[in-house]
């Protein structure tokens, strides 16, 4: 069995599942805010910068600080659920199959999962700025090579933390546990955001990046450009590492 | 009888552990606050215990609803994993009597969370700054107080999570379904009278914020009453469940 066929196998697990509709929902409930308080983004409070890109990095702020990593808690759990309920991994570690393989096309699954929630979010974006400029007159929607560009590198930004939960689901089987640590991890990134070592927090990862768009757009706010340094090979080094570990620990505990 | 049970079925699933672990972290937070920048909280005027709730509630009463959210979660899922409910159901017990021994486990970690928050909370007013020096009495009635209201305001949270809970057979869903609406309810307008009322927006409020605005007894009162609106209509789901299933 080859790597896509895999993955088409466990995308075919998940059809039944409702998980689009549970990622549609948050990113519909995002936009509606800033649509009923359009005004709001004319009143930037001091801050320079121009209402439409107000709009659309305060309405981007709830997803990458508490959308992202919730959405991927709750994938975790899909991926996991729907396997252990049924004794369907054991079914699956019967199989002919490598199993690192086995655990990275269920990972490929929740980054794709993501994708599908970005795609969601921009399509939001357009249609909600649509409607806001035809509401206060005024055009609000930027461009859109700028909009799936900041979008896709929030998304990259999401990848090393999607590795993590993934170590932490694989690793932990007490459900409680994974999806407690997974759901606790969101709250503090908004402190560690501010602090020095950030770079090693990968749930502040996009939280970071669209904070430094908010800097590029609204001089003095935050950093105008991304430290490369200490965060790529700290983000590179903690993706391999929880990746190498969930692929160690896949399925463990069943093949005691 | 009903809640040894209850209790007997959490024995190993980190029930216990995973909300001590939650009111650890959440207590974490003023802690930290208070060793890395003492000084842009000492400096400013007012009741130090108020300070100190403004600026940390926020975040203590999310971690409170995320845990509450994934005990709810794990309540059901290890009534549904192996067909546990359906056992439930033959025993002659009430059907209620089910989500009653959950709701009441519930809202004692609750209460034992909230308290030991407010505790660290009154702990470090009094650690930190010098000039506060209430008597006794008064920082009792501060303590016992903000433990009561939060716990209060917390209380249809969790018993609206136990209700979503135990209509989703999928962990995943009543997850999502608890995530959605903490992500919608907190990115919605806070100073709205109505939707601070709402589940999942009135953990927020603090005792200080609800006396300045005289809003202590509509606050206890609503969410009493959704705590009994919510009971009622898990009773009615069982009840309607049972005809369909």
């Amino acid at each position: 069995m080859n790597f896509f066929s895999l993955v088409s196998v466990e995308l075919k697990k998940i059809k039944r599942s409702k998980i689009l509709l549970i990622l549609l929902v948050p990113v519909i409930m995002m936009w509606i805010p800033s649509i009923i308080n359009s005004d709001f983004a004319f009143d930037t409070r001091g801050i320079p910068i121009t209402p439409e890109n107000n709009f659309f990095i305060q309405g981007y702020m709830g997803m990458v600080w508490f959308m992202i990593p919730a959405s991927l808690v709750i994938c975790t759990v899909l991926l996991v659920q729907t396997e252990r309920s049924r004794g369907g991994i054991l079914k699956m570690l019967s199989l002919p199959v490598n199993t690192a393989k086995l655990c990275l096309a269920k990972f490929t699954i929740l980054i794709l999962l993501a994708f599908a929630q970005m795609l969601m979010t921009v399509c939001a974006y357009c249609i909600s700025a649509a409607l806001v400029s035809w509401i206060q007159d005024y055009n609000f929607i930027l461009d859109p090579l700028y909009v799936c560009g900041n979008t896709l590198s929030i998304y990259a930004g999401a990848i090393p933390m999607a590795a993590v939960f993934w170590m932490i689901a694989c690793l932990i089987h007490t459900p409680v546990f994974s999806v407690g640590i997974g759901l606790a991890s969101i709250v503090p990134s908004v402190l560690i955001i501010n602090t020095k070592v950030w770079f090693a927090y990968p749930m502040s990862y996009p939280f970071y990046l669209l904070m430094v768009q908010y800097g590029k757009a609204a001089e003095g706010m935050y950093d105008t450009r991304i430290d490369w340094m200490p965060w790529l090979p700290a983000s590179i080094l903690i993706t391999v590492t929880a990746l190498v570990v969930s692929c160690i620990r896949f399925g463990a505990a069943e093949r005691k | 009888m009903i809640l040894n049970l209850e209790i007997k079925k959490l024995k190993r699933t980190g029930y216990l552990p995973a909300f001590l672990g939650g009111a650890l972290l959440a207590s974490a937070f003023p802690l930290a606050n208070m060793l890395f920048r003492p000084e842009t909280f000492t400096a400013m005027p007012g009741n130090p215990f108020d300070i100190l709730m403004d600026a940390n509630w926020q975040m203590m009463a999310m971690l409170n609803t995320l845990v509450s959210i994934c005990g709810a979660c794990m309540m059901y899922h290890t009534e549904y994993a192996d067909h546990g409910a359906q056992k439930m159901d033959v025993l002659p017990i009430h059907a209620g009597s089910t989500f009653l021994g959950k709701s009441v486990i519930a809202a004692f970690m609750l209460a034992m969370v909230t308290a030991v928050e407010v505790l660290i909370l009154a702990g470090c007013a009094l650690h930190w700054f010098p000039d506060y020096r209430p008597d006794t009495a008064e920082l009792l009635k501060n303590i016992l107080g903000s433990i009561l209201f939060q716990w209060t305001a917390s209380l249809p949270t969790v018993v609206l999570m136990l209700v979503i809970a135990s209509a989703c057979k999928n962990m995943w869903v009543s997850l999502g379904t608890g995530v959605i609406l903490v992500f919608t309810l907190f990115i919605f307008p806070q100073d709205n009278v109505v939707l601070s009322l709402f589940p999942f927006s009135s953990p927020y409020q603090t005792l200080a914020t609800a006396a300045e605005n005289d809003r202590i007894f509509l606050f206890l009162g609503v969410c009493a009453a959704e705590i009994l609106v919510f009971g009622v209509l898990e009773l009615i789901y069982q009840k309607l469940r049972r005809c369909v299933e």
